[in-house]
């Protein structure tokens, strides 16, 4: 019922045109006022996210877990295996050896560097001022066809090779709704170096008090790699602390 | 609460908007939505770089600055490039990185300085605070056309030079030196000459900012002739932070003066070498000065010093050994004794236009040719060619109509080449075909035979290539008795007959015909230009002779026979005469008088003679080398009695090409110095097409009518493919008002094809291939942002198949189904079975895709067929999925087997855990059921070397692949392999239908007895249906 209303002043905004110009805080504001309100995001401090991720023809189910302090682990059940492709325990980003299916520490660089990004486990404008990031509204652009504004986030920098390095993304909010539909960053390390990807964020659903994103498509250079849906999300559950940690051998 | 807010929120959104009507218009990114172009390259001849960059501190970060294909980043120490530039005129003139903050801002000059013919023209200056992601346009360049020179104060970031080249063909006042000290927010012009005088070089001091040396260069070029130099060129030099100049010429030739390049040595910033081009050839060279220019003393003037000072006048001095110079040049050239004597530098692309060297060992170079961006760890002495750069630049591009169809074109000194639309694996550079050399131009395929026609700059070489013989022959027209002389374009068009195969037309002021492919030909017109003297002087290049021929005028530059009747000829000349024949060639009319709105002696661009009437033909003319950047784009339906313009505001600088399509003559594709732009209402409207296509200068497109697929030849970016423009067709008023429109579905072709494909490594650029999938196009009014929204596909009795992920674009959306279902449900293992990933291809046959959108659901049907090329039977294609689908239920009859025996073994476990009198029912049990599962699957090792004996499951699944994944039906080795493990499998189930009578019926009895839950398991269709 929600989101019928929802759609329906969505409606009435497409006939009403485009807003007049505002800043990029007042952007992030009315993104999370229209989401649920900055206390429904703020009380959240955990999400266990369940759905499919598809690459190519592929499709794998998985499960995220997140925590507002930084913890994120995914983990893959394919084949009666369970293996997590992806973990960071707050200090050590780990993964799952495809080959000896056996857990590895990932190297230093990207643990650290992942500590940083874990800020926005729930999200990359929660609270973002006290986490040092500066906003800069670009302007205005056309994105998925759609009039959005432009805000290029600046984040504390990340060492790639020894070398420190900008930490930046750029974020498309939808003029009507106020939420993000598309972001777009550098991949800053490996072979990849330099390419652009997209994630496009669509069917936003209600989650707990929050509207979250349920489907994302990330594009590389413009073509389609990877797509997640998301078919459920639990806010605040409990979640075994193990799955974030390492195993041991 | 939370609707509340939601709802609060959009309100107070909604009262700060202005309202008015929403009128949804057939152009803009909208239209197109995530219809994506291709773009294929190639990459393997690379093309014309202008600039390069280093770090000042990080070794592994370069910038090249190309001629038309933008500006290109490597963070890889120059192994790999990336662009970082797509959105903006891909023309560069200079990149800058700011050595106060040389991770985040960088300058880019747009418009290329190395002034030849072709170049592409630039539209100011741009700055980015964040390493290149994104760029903002500096206010007041707009009119530079070429940026030279960008040097910044090394403490001061916001102080900053700017040495504008300016207008190639044209007068400007924009000319000159400009200098910013708020980070450019405001200029001041602190150099200027005149409106003929630009700025050719801006160096800055190293050791002293305020320290400037400015080479102003009087420069112009028409389309007929190239003059370089006069009274007004000279150097200057600046000690005050650019408040005064003065002239520094103690030491340099008398006389006129043309371009001069300039360098300081950083390690000894005294010494000051200048390349000058001057009038005479003893005192045209290399100068040094040790005392910052007082005083100059020629060292050097050879062939490498003063070749082409208009294309090569960049030298380099060494950051570490001030003796040590390089120098641009045909081959380019290094000096290690201050400049006295020279060496070329190592085999590579020729036409160097910059070096750079490694700022901590000058033993690493990076060069700019015209031919890519190559690297020497040896001082120069070998060159390898960076492999990712897809910057060449075509002047013409067609299309054949084979399966795969292939790619013809010619690239400014890169030759002339043909390469498939795809190919397996990618279109690598081995799938590209050299089939001339020199500058190439144009390059047709025979209507019929595998022969094609391909030539070099002016026509020195008109070569009818074989091939499938892998022969040339010359055909070039040649003057006959009584003739006079011929003039052939640089770029001189041919054109061959829908109507006769062998028919093969030349232009020069004269068109030619043969009927044999070039073996004889006749003159079927007079002089067709305006043969004005004036613009055949052929002495071009001013102080430096440069007659190359690029500069041959008044011309035929392109011909159209019409597609509708053979006799129907037109021609369009350099000097803007529009001549048209409607008996073969017998008698011929200048229609362009009747032109409305366009100057005089516009060049002829392209002319469409077109399938939708006989008198109907499309004319571009482009004005720019005359300095004229409007663009001209008309349309006649009399045989050129009236014209009407299609020229919109939507269209921002001239134009070279127009295609217009086979069917709706109300689409067309424009090919203009900033992109491609498409029309679907006639001209009325004109929509930017940018979806991976950058702003780069399309000199030639083509429609290849079996694919529908738009095919861009860009001058700086090579290939650009818009696949399957088909749908572009249908859009039509009424359904832009529709929330969700369906367009038709082109049949969906099943290819068979199951090759090898993939030589190239990472390092290199691989083209991307269409794709074989069917394509699902739809039109969303609005973008789907809030609410569920699924695409699946289903057959005609509702059953899915499968889901897709749907796009949610406003505008068009396009979805590709690759004809298969999910892979099977696997029996859970230790490892993988990758067989297991394996869908099955659905049977030809008609399909339904159904979008869900909230409520509502939208759905269309499609064909999906088999490749007509098969050589496969019906009734094998039948086996083949029978098959497929037999062994796809045996894998999950065998996943829901395991189930089982994996629920039955932990509820036995959890007994045994539970009351340790359980273990003598369900201790055998276990036994028996373990036993029976090591056969079944495999329960240990892991997924590389240490990988266990395939078992059941992992038998199954790679003989399920082998034949899901073909076409053809099994094999008898396959089919009796088949009965073997189904035999093994029957065997499997005895033996579970055994233990379960025997041990299961015992411990479900304890169960009971102990008031313990009994089992259950689920339905085979819950199991299948659970996500893991």
């Amino acid at each position: 019922m929600k989101t019928v209303k929802l759609l329906a002043v969505a409606f009435f905004l497409a006939f009403a045109g485009i807003s007049n110009a505002q800043t990029a805080e007042e952007i992030v504001e009315n993104y999370f006022e229209n989401t649920g309100g900055l206390d429904a995001w703020n009380n959240i401090n955990a999400m266990v996210l369940t759905g499919q991720a598809g690459m190519g023809p592929q499709e794998f189910p998985y499960t995220q877990y997140v925590t507002s302090d930084g913890k994120m682990a995914i983990q893959i059940s394919l084949q009666g295996q369970t293996f997590t492709p992806q973990a960071f325990d707050g200090e050590q980003m780990w993964a799952t050896n495809f080959q000896t299916q056996k857990a590895e520490a990932m190297d230093a660089e990207t643990s650290a560097n992942f500590k940083i990004q874990s800020k926005d486990m729930i999200d990359t404008f929660l609270n973002y001022k006290e986490k040092g990031y500066t906003l800069e509204l670009q302007g205005s652009e056309t994105v998925e066809g759609t009039d959005a504004f432009k805000i290029l986030v600046t984040k504390q920098p990340v060492i790639v090779d020894g070398e420190e390095v900008a930490n930046t993304a750029t974020f498309y909010f939808d003029k009507e709704s106020f939420v993000p539909i598309m972001s777009e960053a550098a991949v800053t390390s490996g072979p990849q170096k330099g390419m652009m990807t997209q994630t496009l964020y669509s069917d936003y659903l209600e989650a707990g008090d929050i509207y979250y994103p349920h489907s994302l498509t990330v594009k590389f250079n413009g073509q389609v790699g990877q797509t997640i849906k998301v078919d459920a999300i639990e806010i605040n559950p409990e979640i075994d602390e193990n799955v974030f940690l390492m195993p041991k051998q | 609460m939370k609707t509340k807010n939601i709802f609060f929120g959009l309100c107070v959104a909604a009262l700060s908007i202005p309202i008015h009507a929403q009128e949804i218009k057939l152009k803009g990114k909208e239209l197109f939505g995530d219809m994506t172009a291709r773009q294929i390259g190639p990459a393997l001849m690379s093309g014309r770089i202008i600039d390069l960059e280093t770090h000042p501190e990080n070794a592994q970060v370069i910038y090249a600055g190309t001629a038309g294909g933008g500006v290109w980043k490597s963070q890889d120490g120059g192994a790999s490039y990336a662009p970082i530039f797509d959105d903006h005129l891909q023309s560069i003139g200079q990149v800058a990185i700011d050595p106060t903050d040389p991770d985040q801002t960088v300058w880019v000059g747009t418009g290329e300085i190395w002034t030849r013919n072709s170049v592409s023209v630039g539209d100011g200056l741009y700055k980015s605070t964040d390493g290149g992601a994104n760029w903002n346009k500096i206010t007041g360049f707009d009119n530079s056309e070429r940026i030279s020179s960008i040097e910044i104060h090394p403490e001061d970031g916001d102080t900053v030079y700017v040495g504008v080249l300016g207008a190639l063909w044209s007068d400007s006042e924009d000319r000159g030196v400009y200098k910013t000290t708020d980070g450019g927010k405001t200029w001041n012009k602190v150099l200027y000459i005149d409106k003929d005088t630009g700025v050719a070089d801006l160096i800055m001091d190293p050791s002293n900012p305020d320290v400037l040396y400015a080479s102003m260069w009087e420069h112009r070029r028409t389309a007929w002739n190239f003059n370089s130099g006069g009274e007004k060129s000279g150097l200057y030099k600046s000690t005050d932070g650019g408040a005064t100049w003065n002239k520094i010429h103690n030491g340099f030739p008398e006389g006129k003066l043309g371009r001069i390049g300039v360098a300081v040595a950083p390690s000894n910033p005294e010494r000051v070498y200048a390349v000058v081009e001057s009038e005479k050839d003893e005192d045209k060279g290399l100068y040094r000065s040790e005392d910052g220019g007082a005083s100059w003393k020629q060292t050097n003037n050879d062939f490498s010093l003063t070749v082409r000072p208009f294309y090569f006048s960049k030298i380099v001095v060494d950051p570490k050994n001030p003796d040590v110079i390089v120098k641009g040049g045909l081959s380019g050239s290094i000096s290690r004794d201050g400049g006295n004597t020279f060496k070329a530098l190592g085999n590579m692309h020729s036409d160097i236009h910059d070096i750079v060297f490694d700022i901590n060992n000058s033993d690493m170079m990076h060069v700019g040719t015209d031919g890519g961006v190559y690297r020497s760890w040896n001082g120069g002495t070998t060159m390898e060619i960076v492999d990712n750069l897809p910057l060449s630049q075509f002047y013409h591009i067609s299309v054949d109509d084979a399966t795969p169809y292939r790619i013809y074109g010619g690239l400014q000194d890169n030759g002339s080449w043909y390469g498939p639309s795809s190919s397996p694996g990618g279109i690598e550079a081995r799938d590209w075909v050299r089939v001339g050399v020199g500058d190439g131009f144009r390059v047709l395929k025979h209507p019929t035979k595998e022969i094609l026609y391909s030539e070099m700059q002016g026509a020195e070489n008109v070569w009818r290539y074989d091939m499938e013989r892998n022969y040339t022959k010359n055909v070039k027209p040649l003057p006959a008795k009584n003739s006079a002389d011929l003039r052939f374009n640089w770029n001189a068009p041919m054109a061959v007959s829908v109507h006769q195969p062998d028919r093969f037309y030349m232009g020069s002021q004269f068109l030619h015909r043969s009927e044999d492919m070039g073996d004889t030909w006749k003159v079927i017109s007079p002089d067709l230009t305006t043969n004005d003297p004036a613009k055949q002087d052929k002495n071009s290049g001013g102080l430096s002779a440069d007659n190359s021929g690029a500069e041959t005028h008044t011309t035929i530059f392109t011909i159209a026979e019409s597609p509708l009747n053979e006799n129907v000829i037109w021609v369009g000349t350099d000097d803007g005469n529009v001549q048209l024949t409607k008996d073969g060639g017998q008698n011929w009319t200048n229609v362009v008088a009747n032109v409305p709105g366009l100057p005089a002696h516009t060049w002829v661009y392209h002319i469409e003679a077109s399938v939708h009437g006989e008198g109907t033909a499309y004319a571009v003319f482009d004005g720019h080398a005359s300095g004229d950047m409007t663009p001209y784009v008309y349309k006649t339906t009399d045989y050129g009695q009236s014209w009407k313009s299609l020229v919109t505001d939507d269209l921002k600088m001239f134009a070279r090409n127009i295609q217009e399509d086979y069917e709706n003559e109300n689409l067309l594709f424009l090919g203009a110095e900033d992109g491609l732009y498409i029309t679907v209402d006639g001209g009325q409207n004109w929509s930017h097409f940018t979806n991976n296509f950058p702003p780069v200068a399309v000199h030639f497109l083509d429609l290849q009518k079996q694919t529908n697929d738009l095919v861009a030849g860009t001058h700086g970016r090579g290939v650009i493919i818009v696949d399957d423009i088909s749908i572009l067709r249908d859009v039509k008023p009424e359904i832009l008002y529709k929330d969700v429109h369906f367009f038709d579905v082109e049949p969906g072709v099943m290819v068979e094809e199951g090759g090898f494909g993939g030589g190239s490594t990472e390092l290199q650029f691989v083209g991307p291939n269409p794709g074989t999938s069917v394509a699902i196009k739809y039109y969303l009014k609005k973008r789907h942002t809030f609410g569920k929204m699924a695409l699946e596909i289903q057959d005609m009795q509702g059953n899915t198949i499968t889901e897709l992920g749907a796009g949610k674009s406003k505008g068009i959306n396009i979805v590709t189904w690759n004809y298969t279902s999910k892979p099977p449900k696997m029996a859970a293992a230790k490892t993988f079975a990758f067989g297991g990933f394996t869908p099955v291809r659905v049977p030809a046959g008609t399909y339904k895709a159904v979008l869900t959108k909230g409520k509502k659901t939208y759905e269309t049907t499609f064909e999906v067929k088999n490749d007509p090329k098969s050589f496969i039977s019906a009734k094998e294609r039948e086996a083949q999925y029978k098959t497929s689908r037999q062994l796809f239920d045996v894998q999950e009859d065998l996943a829901y087997m395991v189930y089982q025996i994996n629920h039955i073994m932990t509820k036995a476990k959890d007994a045994i855990n539970a009351n340790n009198k359980a273990k003598k029912v369900a201790q055998p049990l276990i036994d028996e059921l373990d036993a029976l599962k090591n056969t079944l699957v495999v329960t240990t090792g892991d997924n590389y070397v240490g990988t266990a004996p395939p078992q059941l499951r992992e038998k199954l699944s790679a003989l399920y692949s082998d034949v899901a994944a073909n076409f053809e039906a099994p094999s008898a080795a396959q089919i009796e392999n088949i009965n073997l493990l189904m035999a093994r499998f029957n065997e499997a189930k005895q033996s579970f239908e055994t233990i379960k009578k025997k041990r299961l019926t015992k411990f479900e009895k304890y169960l009971a007895k102990s008031e313990m839950q009994p089992i259950e398991f689920q339905t085979k269709e819950e199991f299948v249906d659970t996500k893991e």
